[in-house]
């Protein structure tokens, strides 16, 4: 069991390709290793390395995106054994562009490394009304709030979300995570964010830390 | 010495009477300055053309934009280009697609679709790019599709009138700045089709038709520009070449990726610029560039602009690594400028000094100028910076 789940996780770390690792997943299904095992064991890890390379200058945003695809293709094939088993989830993270700005690649990363590794996210895309942070947080309830923003122009609007969700009573329990090229650590901490993460793979990692199953 | 020889010489790394200096505005940016009295009258450039694009038979003054760079007293990159149009043609028509109170979503002229803020919902509007939501190109067959687009000899990539000698001396008069050939790199053309995140899934998923994409791109870019560059040759000052291919965590492909799938294309497309005593190829990225540096300097990039200090450059650390490998632009902080006062100056003395000394630089921004500045705040930097850059 444990051979094929290294595997696994090395043909993910290594960028083996789709094909080689379904090979892999079919194999492991038909020894009757369990779904959620195959996950949680084998992708998870392949992709958390592949993190790791990216944040040491190995891998770059191409082979972060790859080892996301790959893992996306796997779990189109474990998705309906998963609900059988009902696996739990790491925490929920709500997610969005702040108003006034458009851009969303930065943030789209980080929903597919953040759902890779096990978190169910809310995308409330881009351009995001403070309102519609505040609603979503309180009919959600996420472990996480994200805030991605780019433009310098727009930072003022992370202020504000996050004063609102002070003035809400909303903080209580809820991390704000911020990120995006115009957020600086400095400018987090004068905010009061949680945390500014400087890319998606540490944005992942400060909510591995901060929601502990 | 002009604006051109200086901006030349110093890509060159030879002596010159002051440091040029270079910005690109936003258009947003000139239209908050001329709400803070930037005079518009002043900058306005009129030109007697012929009558309504050439409907009627008489020549008429026309409107042809704003010229702040001479006002200031800076350069552009952007002030003589050579006109080949290198978009798809046909273009796609742009359309609206669809409105809600504070979207409007478009098919693009490049053909991707994309949603963008409505004029007057935000402070600004145009400031933010749109949300490019989706691609033209997926897949082979889409490729295949858009390639016919993409045929050099097709006779509108060169304006009606295009005409060799009246080109030569118009491009021999100008003064106040580079006269450039603007180039989309081999990345940049790629994303722009499929995405980033598609584009860079590509290189893995599907090689074969990244490669076929980046050779029919390396083939259409030499044979769109042949007739200029053969004709014009080293009158064409400098090569800006687009690629906007890092973030701020480093280059959005891998060097191994570099290696593989671009630098063929690039040495191919260089020597051919190199062959026709076109030398100076400056390569535009914001983003952290500089793991695949090195690599592009054997592509043959000569040249890098703008330096985000944000994402991590610096024109004093890559000055130590690559000497005269490379002449740099921009890199002021756009942030610490747009302050004024202390902190604008302590920006440009902490690296001004160095590049008069080394030569090789093209004063800037570390990118465009941003809303944020307000005209008083530029008019300082300006005042300021321009008594810096004399050479004694």
């Amino acid at each position: 069991m444990e051979n094929v789940l290294r595997d696994i996780s090395s043909a993910i770390r290594d960028l083996g390709g789709s094909e080689k690792l379904e090979g892999l997943i079919n194999e492991a299904l038909s020894r009757n290793i369990a779904a959620s095992d195959i996950v949680e064991r084998g992708l998870r890890v392949g992709l958390e390395e592949v993190g790791a390379k990216y944040e040491a200058c190995e891998y770059f945003l191409s082979e972060l995106l790859f080892g996301a695809s790959m893992m996306d293709g796997a779990m189109r094939i474990l998705r309906p054994k998963l609900k059988k088993e009902a696996i739990e989830k790491k925490g929920t993270i709500l997610v969005g562009t702040v108003r006034g700005d458009m851009h969303d690649i930065g943030k789209n990363i980080f929903r597919i490394l953040a759902e890779g590794a096990g978190f169910e996210v809310t995308d409330l895309n881009v351009d995001v009304d403070p309102d519609v942070f505040m609603k979503e947080t309180r009919d959600i309830r996420p472990e996480v709030l994200g805030l991605s923003c780019l433009l310098t122009t727009a930072l003022p609007e992370i202020e504000k979300v996050i004063s609102m969700l002070t003035e809400g009573k909303l903080r209580g329990g809820l991390k704000v995570l911020i990120g995006g090229n115009a957020v600086t650590k400095e400018f987090g901490q004068e905010v009061g964010a949680d945390a500014a993460a400087l890319d998606a793979v540490q944005g992942v990692d400060l909510c591995k830390g901060w929601v502990k199953p | 010495m002009t604006a051109r020889e200086r901006i030349r010489n110093a890509m060159d790394f030879k002596d010159v009477d002051a440091i040029p200096w270079v910005e690109s505005f936003y258009e947003e940016t000139l239209m908050k300055f001329f709400s803070e009295g930037l005079p518009a009258n002043e900058i306005a450039v009129v030109e007697w053309v012929m009558s309504q694009d050439g409907l009627q038979i008489l020549n008429w003054p026309k409107f042809m934009g704003f010229d702040p760079y001479s006002y200031f007293g800076c350069s552009t990159f952007w002030g003589r280009v050579v006109p080949v149009d290198i978009g798809p043609i046909p273009r796609f028509k742009q359309r609206k697609i669809s409105e809600n109170a504070r979207h409007e979503e478009y098919i693009m002229e490049t053909g991707a679709r994309s949603r963008r803020l409505k004029k007057g919902v935000t402070k600004t509007t145009w400031y933010t790019m749109p949300q490019f939501y989706e691609f033209p190109v997926k897949d082979k067959k889409s490729w295949e599709q858009y390639k016919v687009r993409l045929n050099p000899e097709d006779p509108r990539r060169y304006p009606k009138d295009w005409e060799e000698d009246g080109y030569l001396q118009f491009l021999d008069e100008y003064e106040k700045g580079p006269v450039m050939l603007s180039i989309t790199g081999f990345y940049a053309f790629g994303a722009e089709l499929m995405g980033i995140p598609n584009f860079n899934v590509a290189f893995y998923k599907d090689p074969e038709l990244v490669e076929d994409m980046l050779s029919h791109w390396e083939y259409f870019t030499i044979e769109s520009v042949r007739q200029a560059v053969e004709t014009l040759k080293d009158r064409i000052d400098m090569v800006f070449w687009w690629e906007d291919m890092a973030e701020k965590h480093g280059p959005n492909i891998s060097p191994k990726l570099y290696r593989e799938f671009l630098l063929p294309h690039y040495k191919k497309a260089i020597g051919f610029l190199n062959n026709n005593k076109i030398c100076r190829i400056m390569m535009d990225s914001d983003g952290n560039t500089q793991a695949i540096l090195d690599l592009a300097i054997e592509a043959g990039i000569t040249g890098h602009w703008p330096l985000e200090v944000n994402s991590g450059m610096d024109v004093r650390s890559l000055r130590k690594r690559y000497g005269k490998k490379l002449f740099l632009a921009g890199n002021f902080d756009k942030r610490e400028i747009a302050k004024g006062g202390e902190a604008m100056r302590k920006e440009i003395d902490s690296k001004l000094p160095l590049m008069k000394e080394t030569g090789g630089y093209v004063a800037g921004l570390d990118h465009l100028v941003h809303v944020e500045f307000t005209l008083d705040r530029f008019r300082e930097y300006a005042a300021y910076l321009k008594q810096k850059l004399i050479v004694e």
